[in-house]
C-alpha cells in the first residue's frame, strides 16, 4: 500500500477571528499531480504555508512524507521544493550563486545548478545578475530553485505566470517530469487549461472550504452539462444555438438541425473547470 | 529520511551569501570606505594640542600683603630675620616660573571674582597690568584695549590683608578659593595645599589656615576638558561613527531579506530562523569590529595598556549596533521607513560620543543612553589609560544593554521573519 506523501486531515487555520483554512481534509500520493484551485483569498497560500513550515496549523493535522507539521524540521524541509508565486530571488546575485546558494543549504555538495538553469533554459544567462533578468526569466530561476534538492515533495504556486507560450509549455513537460520522478505535487494556478492538462486530480478550495476534489474528468461528468453547440445562418443572420444533451429533446433537435440546409458548423461542448468552479461557489477564479 | 546538514554548514553557507551581498552593495561599499578615510582625514587635522595653563588670580596683590605684614610686625616688635629674605618681585618671579600656572594679581577681591563669574573680561596689557571690562557696556575701553591679551581665569585665591602677618605669627587665618564648577576636586585639593605652603614658607611652621566652603563659579569651563585634546576626544566619535555606517549597512541587509521575500525562501529549506539570526549577529559584528578596529589602528588609538579593553568594548559596541540593526532591519517597511527607524535609534546613541566633545554639558540623562557605558570606556582606555578594575563598571553596564537591546532586536526581527 503506497503511503500519500501528503495527508492533510481537518487542517485549520485563523487569521484573528477569520478563519482562512476550514477543516479541509485531501491526500497527494507520491507521483501524484493535485490541481489546488480556488480565487484569491480563498485559503491556498494559507494551507501550502502550514504545509512548508510557514505556519502553525490552528486546528487540525497534516503530515508531509509522515512527518508532522507544525514546528521547524529540517530532514523535512531537505526534502521539499517550494516555487512561489512572489519572486523572491536574490536579485543582487546571479541565477548560478542564486541555485548554489540554495544547494548549499541543503547540503548538496556538488549542486548540478548549471544543469539545473539549462533545463529552465537560462544556461547561457546563469552567470547574469538576477536583476537584469525579465519577469519569465525570474520565473524559470524560481521553478529552478525549487527543484535543485531533487524534492520528494513539490510546492508550485502559479508556477507558469508570467511566461510565454512556449516557456509555459517547457515549464509544464519539466513538472510532469518531476511528476515521472515519483515528486508528490501541489500545484495552484489560475489557468484551467494547465490544470486540466497537468493535474491528475483536482481540488477547489473556497472561503478555506475544500469544495470538490477528484479527477478533473470525474468532476466534468459530475457536476458538468454535455452540450452541442451549433451555427444557422437565418435570413442571412448567423445564430448560434446550444442543446444540453443531458435533455430528452436533445436527439430530435439535433437530427433536425443536421437536415436543415441553414447548418453551418455543429461542436461537442465539454464543461470546463472554470464552468464547474463557478456552479460549485458562484465565483470565478480570477476574482 | 536522508540530507541531513549540520548547522554549521548552514550558518556558512548564510554568511558566505550575505558577504557576497555586502559586496555587492555598492552605496555601503562606498560610504564605508569613504567613512573610513573621511573619519582618519578629520582625526589628523584636529589639533593635538591643548594650552594646559591654569591662570590662577590672587587678590590683594603679593605686594600689598607684604608691605600690610612689614607694619604689622614692626607694630608689634615681631623680629622676623626669614621674612627679610622676602621681597614681592622675588616672590612674583617665582611664581612666575611656576609650570603649568600664570599668577594674576588683582588688587580688587570683587574685580576677580566677577571676572571669574564672567561678568567682566579680562586683559593683560604688555606691560602687565590688569585691566577689566564688561563686554556689553565698555565697547569704547575694548577699542583701547585691542592690542592686550585676553584671558581666561579659571582660579581665584582670595587672602586676607594681614595673611602675611598672621601667618608669621602663627595665628589662625581665611583663605577664600573661588573655583570653576567644573573644575576637578583635585584642583581644589592643590591650591589648599598651596596656599599651607605657601603659609609654611612664610612662617616656617604649620599654619592654621582655614577654607570657608569655596564659592562655586559657573563658568561652563571644564579643566579637566581642556587638558584633553580635540583630537583625543574625536577618537570615541569616530569610532561611533564607523559603527553607525555598519548599522545602517546591516539594517538594509536584513531588511532587503524581508521586502524582497527571500527570508521566506530561506524559511522552506533546512534553515532554522535561530541560523538566520546567528548569521546577521556574527556578520553584523564582524563587520562592524573589523572596520572600527581598523579605524582605532589608523587613528592610533591602540596602546600596549589599552589593546585588551579597547578590543572588548569595540566587540561590545559592534554587538550594539547590530542589535539596533536587526531593529532597524525588521522594522522598516521601506527605505525611508528604514532611514526612520535608523535616525530615531542611532542619533540618541551617538549622543555621549558628542558629549565628549563639548564637556560639561552633558546632562545626567546622558547615562541612560546604552551606548554611553561604551564611549566611556572609548574615552578611558584611549585617553586616560584605564584598566579593567578602574572600569568595571562601566563594562558590566555596557554588557547589560548590549543584552537587552540584543534581546530586543532578536524577539524582533524573530517574530518579523516568522510571521511574513
Amino acid at each position: 500500500m503506497k503511503i500519500p506523501a501528503i495527508s492533510v486531515q481537518k487542517l485549520s487555520y485563523w487569521y484573528g477571528n477569520l478563519q482562512a483554512v476550514k477543516n479541509i481534509d485531501f491526500e497527494v500520493m507520491p507521483g501524484e499531480i493535485l490541481g489546488f484551485l480556488g480565487p484569491n483569498g480563498a485559503g491556498k497560500s494559507t494551507t501550502i504555508k502550514m504545509l512548508t513550515g510557514q505556519l502553525r496549523p490552528g486546528g487540525g493535522k497534516a503530515q508531509v512524507l509522515s512527518r508532522e507539521i507544525g514546528r521547524e524540521d529540517p530532514q523535512l524541509q531537505a526534502q521539499i521544493g517550494v516555487c512561489f508565486e512572489e519572486k523572491n530571488l536574490y536579485l543582487e546575485m546571479s541565477a548560478l550563486e542564486n541555485l548554489d546558494f540554495f544547494a548549499s543549504l541543503f547540503g548538496i555538495k556538488k549542486p548540478d545548478s548549471m544543469e539545473a538553469l539549462q533545463r529552465v533554459g537560462l544556461g547561457d544567462r546563469a552567470k547574469d545578475r538576477v536583476n537584469n533578468y525579465s519577469k519569465g526569466m525570474r520565473q524559470r530561476l524560481m521553478i529552478a530553485r525549487a527543484f535543485i534538492n531533487k524534492p520528494r515533495v513539490l510546492f508550485l504556486d502559479e508556477p507558469t505566470s508570467g511566461l510565454d507560450p512556449v516557456t509555459a509549455a517547457e515549464i509544464r513537460q519539466t513538472i510532469l517530469e518531476e511528476s515521472a520522478r515519483g515528486a508528490a505535487i501541489l500545484l495552484t494556478t489560475h489557468n484551467m487549461m494547465e490544470a486540466d492538462q497537468l493535474s491528475h486530480r483536482v481540488a477547489f478550495i473556497n472561503e478555506g472550504e475544500i469544495v470538490a476534489l477528484d479527477t478533473a474528468e470525474n468532476l466534468k461528468l459530475k457536476y458538468g452539462e454535455r452540450a452541442v453547440r451549433v451555427r444557422l445562418r437565418e435570413d442571412g443572420e448567423v445564430r448560434e444555438e446550444s442543446i444540453p444533451l443531458d435533455k430528452p429533446e436533445a436527439s430530435k433537435r439535433i437530427a433536425e438541425l443536421a437536415a436543415s440546409p441553414d447548418l453551418m458548423t455543429i461542436h461537442t461542448e465539454e464543461a470546463t473547470l472554470e464552468s464547474i468552479f463557478i456552479k460549485l461557489t458562484g465565483r470565478r477564479l480570477e476574482g | 529520511m536522508k540530507n541531513t546538514i549540520s548547522s554549521s554548514a548552514i550558518l556558512g553557507a548564510i554568511l558566505k551569501k550575505d558577504l557576497l551581498a555586502y559586496s555587492r552593495n555598492k552605496l555601503y561599499i562606498f560610504l564605508t570606505v569613504i567613512g573610513i578615510i573621511f573619519f582618519v582625514l578629520i582625526f589628523w587635522v584636529t589639533p593635538d594640542t591643548v594650552d594646559e595653563t591654569i591662570v590662577l588670580g590672587i587678590t590683594p596683590s603679593i605686594e600689598t600683603m607684604l608691605e600690610n605684614a612689614r607694619e604689622e610686625l614692626i607694630e608689634d616688635g615681631i623680629q622676623q630675620p626669614q621674612f627679610e629674605l622676602f621681597s614681592a618681585n622675588d616672590i612674583e618671579k617665582d611664581l612666575a616660573t611656576e609650570e603649568g600656572m600664570q599668577v594674576l594679581e588683582f588688587e580688587d577681591a570683587e574685580q576677580m571674582k566677577k571676572v571669574l563669574e564672567g561678568k567682566l573680561k579680562l586683559y593683560v596689557s604688555e606691560d602687565g597690568t590688569l585691566e577689566s571690562i564688561d563686554p556689553q557696556e565698555d565697547h569704547e575701553k575694548k577699542e583701547q584695549l585691542k592690542d592686550a591679551e585676553e584671558k581666561d581665569l579659571h582660579m581665584g585665591l582670595a587672602f586676607p590683608l594681614n595673611f602675611v602677618s598672621e601667618a608669621i605669627k602663627g595665628e589662625k587665618t581665611e583663605v577664600t578659593i573661588y573655583l570653576d564648577a567644573a573644575v576637578p576636586n583635585e584642583m581644589e585639593t592643590a591650591m589648599q595645599a598651596y596656599v599651607q605652603e605657601i603659609a609654611f614658607l612664610l612662617g616656617g611652621h604649620e599654619s592654621p589656615v582655614e577654607f570657608p566652603e569655596e564659592e562655586a563659579i559657573i563658568l561652563g569651563h571644564d579643566r579637566a576638558g581642556q587638558q584633553i585634546s580635540m583630537q583625543e576626544r574625536m577618537r570615541p566619535l569616530l569610532a561611533l561613527f564607523i559603527l553607525l555606517i555598519e548599522t545602517f549597512a546591516m539594517a538594509s541587509l536584513i531588511s532587503s531579506e524581508i521586502l524582497q521575500g527571500t527570508v521566506t525562501a530561506l524559511r522552506v529549506t533546512p534553515m532554522k530562523v535561530g541560523h538566520f539570526l546567528a548569521a546577521k549577529t556574527i556578520l553584523g559584528t564582524c563587520l562592524a569590529l573589523s572596520q572600527g578596529v581598523l579605524i582605532l589602528l589608523l587613528i592610533r588609538a591602540f596602546t600596549v595598556e589599552n589593546w585588551h579593553i579597547l578590543l572588548i568594548t569595540m566587540l561590545l559596541g559592534s554587538l550594539l549596533f547590530t542589535s539596533v540593526a536587526m531593529i532597524i532591519g525588521a522594522a522598516g517597511k521601506d527605505f525611508m521607513g528604514q532611514l526612520m527607524y535608523a535616525i530615531l535609534f542611532t542619533v540618541p546613541l551617538m549622543i555621549p560620543a558628542f558629549a565628549v566633545l563639548v564637556p560639561g554639558t552633558v546632562a545626567s540623562w546622558v547615562q541612560m543612553i546604552p551606548s554611553y557605558p561604551i564611549v566611556e570606556l572609548l574615552v578611558g582606555s584611549t585617553i586616560y589609560e584605564v584598566g579593567w578594575l578602574d572600569y568595571w563598571n562601566e563594562f558590566l553596564y555596557a554588557i547589560l544593554w548590549v543584552a537587552a537591546l540584543y534581546l530586543i532586536g532578536l524577539v524582533i526581527l524573530k517574530r518579523k521573519v516568522e510571521t511574513l
